[in-house]
């Protein structure tokens, strides 16, 4: 191989890693090793090896692919490989250059990050919190709404443990621990067995965001957002959907840790902002696309919305089931439920009510509150959840 | 014929030929790649697409066992490595006491390779020591926790593992690693890293005319053509779960069984439960007709 096409290779690696795979240096000389086995004689050869080597996911082929046309299209690798890097520098998207993209600070902006957490109970001492705490978010002013998140960063977080499938050696545990049990025996003077004991590994139940950004919530969703980014950085495992008429995935935006950065690369990201609610179609890309991936590991699912919906009742209806079916607990919060007077009764609410086993308030920051508190109590068994009609009811297995 | 182990991405594919597996050109030159870097394998793909199969092929191929490790959601180092045979120790503890000589050489002993009981994982590393090159098939990985696919990361680097009690064992070659996912979770990429990444797509029509011909001998070709299609035109309708090969595989065996020769409207109705596993999606074909599918079939 000549010292060119090396050093080409090393181009086409820095290109592939700035189209946003995760190559490394190294992979170059994969590359190369590759290119030794398989040869140069087959353009459709080159192409699959190389691939194979530089891509980790389906998403990433596309980017693979252009980038495989523009260094190797001819058939013959191209002379002008400078030119390739200049090129990648200009056409970078914004929405792989999140790492140094330049934050839009408000103004009051601070670091809620590097703030020490401060414990709920602590805050609510003050008389002035109290009263931001009780206050629709839609009725405070620009300062108060820059308080209030910054509350809502603070936050503690305490979610409950699940048993996991693996198993720990501890004592008074409920099953014997045979591996141990023999490894002590081995001891000098081990003429005695005790026996040692191991239990269930526990683990932070997964949680599963879905919520609605359409235009009949407007005035909330901004206070969501950063409810879910302060669970994002808090829990860990958190998959964060948002919807109107189409459903996007943010959980990547929100593992930035700036609030104010995810926040705006989540408005780069999402196309129809404060559209009209299609809760039962979000639903069903959730379902179809991202339910087996991510509720995995008795999730919580976590639906944010009004339900003034515009769609087929009876979709949502299904869709529900299904969604249920697939998490260890549904909590549906809603903007609305805190008003006096207020009733489920939009006809979205209607039908998706029988699979709901909390629906809480989330109009206030105490409201908001209250939700990080079920979520420390959830219980290790699945709520038991009021039976719409037979078919619900045998396939929720409970 | 003698097993041996293809030198060329034509072999590998004539190899393939010779075991029924119709494999497009990409996977060929991958496996291809695999063999002769001694690099792992990594296959994702839809359920039912053939991952499993490539595993199986090879295994024929070379003339290697096929050691399989099928992933689950608790799998942990006991169930994957080793596992000490515990009641052959209390066995022996028993003898060496009813003996009076339980002292402090001997009772050391139940802590050897006798009383080891190798899972896939070190089974495979094993027979690598012993200088031979089995297939380790890890099926599914996905299913299983993260804390093992760290585990794993660690013993597709260097190919060896450690009993603290024993020894550390070696193999020579690496095996001939195969690892398929269903993408239920996203995999690690540092763990991807160290593989070949092949994604298998569902066939096109062609291949899966070929595939038909190939391991559905009894039918015609006009009923694969038939059926092909079908499944084409099935999996393009954004089903809650399309159907993968082996479905095609299983309607064809279905259709034999049943003595249909051509695929018509009732014929597709009645047999529809093989192919369509939600009740959602059979109810959302037979609502827009099943002649929808076979049209122009």
């Amino acid at each position: 191989m000549t010292e060119s096409f090396s050093a080409n290779l090393v181009h086409f690696v820095r290109y592939l890693r700035a189209r946003g795979l995760s190559v490394v240096p190294a992979t170059a000389r994969d590359l190369a090793t590759a290119i030794g086995v398989v040869g140069l004689d087959r353009r459709d050869d080159v192409y699959a090896a190389l691939r194979s080597l530089s891509v980790v996911r389906p998403t990433e082929m596309q980017a693979f692919d252009d980038a495989f046309e523009m260094f190797f299209g001819t058939g013959q690798v191209r002379r002008g490989e400078r030119e390739g890097t200049e090129v990648t520098a200009r056409t970078r998207r914004p929405a792989e250059t999140t790492r140094t993209a330049v934050p839009i600070l408000t103004p009051g902006h601070t670091d809620a990050a590097d703030e020490p957490e401060e414990d709920v109970t602590e805050i609510t001492g003050g008389t002035y919190t109290e009263r931001l705490s009780h206050r629709d978010f839609r009725d405070l002013s620009i300062d108060e709404q820059e308080e209030v998140r910054k509350l809502i960063a603070r936050m503690v977080w305490r979610p409950a443990d699940a048993p996991s499938r693996r198993w720990a050696g501890t004592k008074g545990g409920s099953r014997p621990d045979l591996r141990r049990t023999f490894r002590n025996a081995v001891r000098p003077e081990g003429d005695l067995l005790p026996l040692a004991m191991a239990n269930r590994k526990m683990r932070k139940r997964p949680l599963v965001v879905i919520a609605d950004v359409s235009g009949s919530m407007e005035r909330y969703t901004e206070m969501f957002l950063h409810f879910v980014h302060a669970a994002q950085g808090r829990l860990g495992r958190v998959e964060s959907f948002v919807f109107a008429t189409r459903l996007s995935r943010i959980t990547r935006q929100m593992r930035i840790k700036l609030p104010e950065v995810a926040l705006s690369q989540v408005s780069y990201a999402v196309k129809d902002w404060a559209g009209g609610t299609r809760i039962g179609e979000a639903l069903e890309a959730f379902n179809c696309e991202w339910s087996r991936r991510v509720t995995r590991g008795g999730a919580i699912g976590l639906l944010i919305s009004d339900g003034w919906d515009t769609g087929d009742p009876a979709l949502l209806d299904r869709e529900m089931r299904r969604f249920a079916r697939s998490v260890h607990r549904v909590v549906w919060l809603n903007p609305l439920a805190g008003r006096p007077g207020f009733a489920p009764e939009t006809r979205g609410m209607r039908a998706a009510m029988p699979y709901v086993d909390d629906f809480l308030a989330a109009g206030r920051l105490t409201d908001l509150r209250a939700v990080v508190r079920l979520l420390e109590t959830v219980g290790t068994r699945p709520a038991a959840r009021p039976v719409p009609h037979s078919g619900a009811a045998a396939a929720s297995g409970a | 014929m003698h097993p041996v182990i293809p030198t060329s991405v034509e072999e590998v594919r004539d190899a393939l030929a010779r075991q029924h597996y119709v494999a497009d050109r990409s996977l060929a030159v991958v496996i291809h790649l695999a063999l002769e870097l001694g690099r792992p394998l990594f296959l994702e793909g839809e359920a039912g697409v053939g991952k499993t199969e490539v595993a199986k092929v090879l295994a024929a191929t070379t003339g290697e066992e096929l050691i399989r490790l099928q992933c689950y959601e608790g799998l942990d180092v006991a169930q994957a490595l080793y596992e000490w045979d515990y009641a052959r120790q209390m066995l022996a503890i028993r003898l060496l006491e009813a003996r009076h000589d339980a002292g402090g050489t001997e009772i050391r002993d139940i802590m050897s390779m006798e009383y080891l009981v190798a899972r896939p994982l070190l089974q495979a590393i094993q027979a690598g020591a012993g200088g031979r090159r089995p297939v380790l098939l890890i099926d599914e990985l996905d299913r299983a926790d993260e804390e093992f696919e760290a585990y794993l990361l660690e013993l597709l680097s260097d190919f060896q593992v450690t009993i603290p009690e024993v020894a550390t064992i070696k193999a020579v070659e690496p095996p001939i690693v195969v690892i398929t996912s269903n993408r239920t979770r996203e995999i690690h990429d540092a763990l991807k890293r160290r593989c070949l990444y092949h994604w298998i797509e569902y066939p096109t029509f062609e291949r899966e005319v070929a595939i038909l011909r190939e391991k559905a001998p009894g039918i015609s070709e006009d009923l694969a053509r038939q059926l092909a299609g079908a499944m084409q035109r099935l999996r393009d309708l954004e089903l809650f779960k399309p159907p993968g090969v082996a479905e095609t595989l299983d309607w064809a065996a279905a259709l034999q069984v049943l003595g249909h020769t051509e695929l018509t409207a009732p014929v597709m109705d009645d047999t529809i439960g093989v192919v369509l596993k939600y009740e959602e999606d059979v109810a959302r074909i037979r609502e827009g007709g099943v002649e929808h599918v076979l049209e122009s079939a």
